[in-house]
């Protein structure tokens, strides 16, 4: 009998070739409903976005002409646009170091042993388990510029003295401190759990290995936690970071964008001029601006999670 | 035990069974509704006096069970009015009256023409009142795109404690008061967190508050022709005055406010006088608030040249979806809403004005006297408020604010780019960075009327608005 081996050609079978085909057809059969999802729900709402952006379709009309980049060189003469873009990239930076840096945290303390170490891995996962409208709710009577708790609190230790008093939400500046802070307890407990996972993955010979070889805490986190969680910390940044982005709940429930629009976002100012103010193709081309810096990002983040596949 | 080609198997037939039931579904569907009658569904606001919707849900069930109707009411809460509407009109389905608490002006190409709704009711009560009229109406277009059941009085709420204290007992009536007024608010009162409370920042309150002060310095968004005139020395003049009374009486909180803000700050007396409906009255009311004593309302302050006007706070535009298959009942009802005026004023606690006066006036009263009849039933309320007011005639004012409150689009009829500018919140803005420096006054005022000429064009190259000759 002939065979690969005996023939002397390499022959690759692919798991596909390997089935019979009635076990593809079930493979398809299997397989229709997530691609169908995928398409219905990302891709054709995606090229409608990109369609409209060169439209002037506007919300209470099903007509539209078609204005090539107009939409695009409008939204970019409008200061308001160009805030919110700055505010785009200021928010998704900030709070994605922030998450990174206190899921660390976080993360290290939740490897160690203590009493109650349940209850406190599941106030940690709380935030995240919670409706953003909802907590954003009780995040708002925190910062409301007449009645904070923050500001009522300072006030009784002293620190805000006869007139002193922070108006987080009528701040541009305190503004944004406010969305970053609600963003960060947003996605703390995410980027937790996915850093916890990846340290747990590190096999402790390694660490014991590196403790015999007399390696300090900083050789060890430098030269083998953090290569070796490489692949999953990327992926949670990058995860992060299109999140991030795209994000419009925080802002929309906590500011609506004020003061004088100066703390949107592209996704919340989108909506405001999209939605609420019915110019859907300016809205449209407001929410894919970014799309080019999205689209690297996608790549890389399949790239790299290939790259975490393979370790 | 099963393989899992006869699960599969089995698990086909039952989607097959699935898609064929669904296939009937319509048919089987149509036959349950021809047997139920005919159904009309309705988009609501949730009322901000929760009374009201107490009383209108059920009264549409009743009416709809008179007429062999199945009336289902869905309320949403004030800011997804407009993005409910947006995704109905989207997906061609959904309500077949759809109620809008701002302008409809925009949506006015998917809405049938209620001209002949109107025609009748003013057949049986009378003209309606004129901001009703600017707002529901399209003179370009020659379309009557919403029918108003009611509108909302805008008035000053001032607490009389404090005004007396400072020599004004009853309460500011220029806007100038209001800039005298406040640092000596601020020197009896150091514990009051803002002592004048007008909004600027992006919500509904704010959005009125400064069109208030806008037109009572002279100036507005467009002229009677829809022509942009924002650009002027009477806007300028009207953002110097924002700028000296955010300097002498207000705090940035006034930029964060949402439409709750105001009447909060109010009620914990944080502040001493707000632009408001009554609904925090009520709200003060229903809570016993120690602030109810000191409760009190002014009418529209005067401007430097004495003009004294006040926006709408809310009005009612009711709309029916070209898409509905119920038009017909819809219409029905919008006449049967409106013939129980006094029934909705009484269950908002006299927070709804009726648009048509003549639908609150005395049975039989003859068409000529109707008008007439229906102001004096108004005002019998107002005066001996049936709500528990002390002293009764507290909202005696909200009888007379007819003269002083305007449709948004004044000077003009209300039109889909001042919808827009609303729902952008331009006008808040232009305020906000003049007032508290952000932007000069003038540069201000450059920014706004650039971002408004752009959205009258937008409209205007649709059709839907006229005007653009005389642009500043």
């Amino acid at each position: 009998m002939e065979t690969a081996e005996t023939t002397g050609t390499a022959t690759f079978l692919t798991a596909t070739d390997a089935l019979s085909p009635r076990d593809r057809r079930l493979g398809k059969l299997l397989l229709a409903p997530a691609l169908a999802y995928i398409f219905l729900l990302v891709a054709l709402p995606f090229v409608l976005a990109l369609f409209l952006s060169l439209t002037n379709s506007s919300a209470g009309s099903l007509d539209f002409s078609f204005v090539g980049l107009q939409n695009f060189a409008n939204v970019v003469r409008n200061p308001v646009f160009r805030r919110a873009l700055w505010n785009t990239f200021v928010f998704t930076f900030v709070s994605q170091v922030l998450v990174m840096v206190l899921g660390n945290i976080l993360a290290r303390a939740l490897l160690k042993k203590f009493r109650g170490k349940l209850l406190v891995r599941f106030l940690i996962l709380m935030p995240w388990a919670a409706p953003i409208s909802l907590a954003t709710l009780g995040w708002l009577w925190i910062f409301d510029s007449t009645f904070s708790v923050i500001n009522w609190v300072l006030k009784v230790v002293g620190w805000l003295g006869p007139g002193q008093w922070y108006y987080w939400l009528g701040d541009p500046t305190l503004g944004m401190v406010a969305i970053i802070t609600v963003h960060v307890w947003r996605l703390l407990p995410f980027s937790t759990v996915i850093l916890l996972a990846g340290l747990t993955s590190i096999p402790s010979e390694v660490h014991e290995a590196a403790d015999i070889d007399g390696a300090g805490p900083l050789a060890k986190a430098f030269q083998i936690t953090i290569p070796m969680m490489l692949p999953i910390l990327t992926v949670a940044i990058l995860f992060g970071t299109v999140f991030t982005f795209t994000d419009m709940n925080v802002v929309y429930l906590l500011t609506r964008g004020g003061p004088y629009n100066s703390t949107h976002v592209l996704a919340s100012l989108a909506y405001q001029e999209g939605v609420l103010g019915g110019d859907v193709g300016r809205g449209a081309s407001i929410a894919i601006f970014l799309l080019p810096l999205l689209v690297v990002m996608a790549v890389l983040m399949l790239r790299i999670s290939r790259r975490a596949e393979v370790v | 035990m099963e393989t899992r080609r006869q699960f599969l198997l089995k698990g086909g037939s039952l989607v097959a069974a699935g898609v064929a039931a669904a296939a009937a579904g319509p048919t089987i569907f149509t036959r349950g509704a021809a047997a139920a009658d005919k159904t009309l569904k309705i988009l609501q606001w949730s009322h901000f006096v929760p009374a009201y919707d107490k009383w209108f849900d059920p009264f549409a069930k009743e009416w709809g069970a008179k007429h062999g109707i199945e009336v289902t009411v869905d309320h949403v809460g004030f800011a997804d009015v407009v993005p409910r509407a947006t995704a109905e009109v989207a997906a061609q389905s959904g309500h077949d009256l759809h109620m809008f608490i701002g302008l409809a002006s925009a949506f006015e190409e998917h809405v049938i023409d209620l001209k002949d709704v109107v025609g009748t009711l003013e057949k049986k009560y009378g003209k309606q009142v004129e901001l009703a009229h600017r707002s529901t109406y399209n003179p370009f277009t020659k379309k009557q795109f919403a029918v108003s059941d009611m509108w909302v009085p805008d008035p000053g709420n001032y607490h009389k404690k404090i005004w007396t204290d400072i020599g004004q007992p009853n309460g500011p009536s220029t806007y100038e008061d209001l800039v005298k007024a406040a640092p000596e608010i601020k020197k009896k009162y150091p514990q009051i967190q803002i002592p004048i409370g007008v909004g600027l920042s992006q919500d509904i309150d704010s959005n009125m508050a400064v069109r208030n002060m806008l037109w009572c310095h002279g100036g507005s968004i467009q002229d009677k022709e829809s022509n942009v005139i924002l650009n002027s020395p009477e806007t300028l003049n009207a953002l110097e005055y924002a700028k000296r009374l955010y300097s002498v009486g207000m705090t940035q909180a006034v930029l964060s406010w949402n439409a709750a803000s105001n009447n909060q700050a109010f009620n914990a007396q944080e502040t001493s006088y707000i632009l408001n409906s009554i609904s925090a009255y009520r709200t003060a009311q229903d809570n016993n608030l120690p602030v109810l004593e000191n409760y009190f309302f002014v009418p529209a302050l005067k401007g430097p040249a004495g003009i004294m006007l006040a926006s709408e706070h809310v009005m009612s535009g009711y709309v029916v979806w070209k898409f509905s298959k119920s038009q017909e009942s819809a219409k029905e009802f919008l006449v049967a809403l409106i013939d129980a005026s006094r029934e909705s004023m009484l269950a908002s606690k006299l927070y709804n004005f009726p648009s048509f006066y003549g639908a609150v006036a005395d049975p039989n009263t003859v068409m000529s006297k109707k008008y007439d009849s229906g102001a004096a039933w108004i005002a019998k309320q107002c005066n001996n408020d049936p709500f528990g007011s002390k002293p009764a005639d507290k909202l005696a004012l909200l009888a007379k604010a007819l003269p002083w409150s305007t449709n948004l689009g004044y000077p003009g009829f209300a039109n889909p780019a001042e919808g827009e500018i609303f729902d952008t919140y331009v006008i808040t803005d232009m305020f906000a960075k003049a007032a508290t420096g952000a932007l000069a006054p003038k540069d201000s005022m450059t920014e706004a009327s650039n971002r408004a000429k752009e959205i009258f064009n937008k409209w205007r190259k649709k059709g839907m608005v006229p005007g653009g000759s005389k642009d500043r």
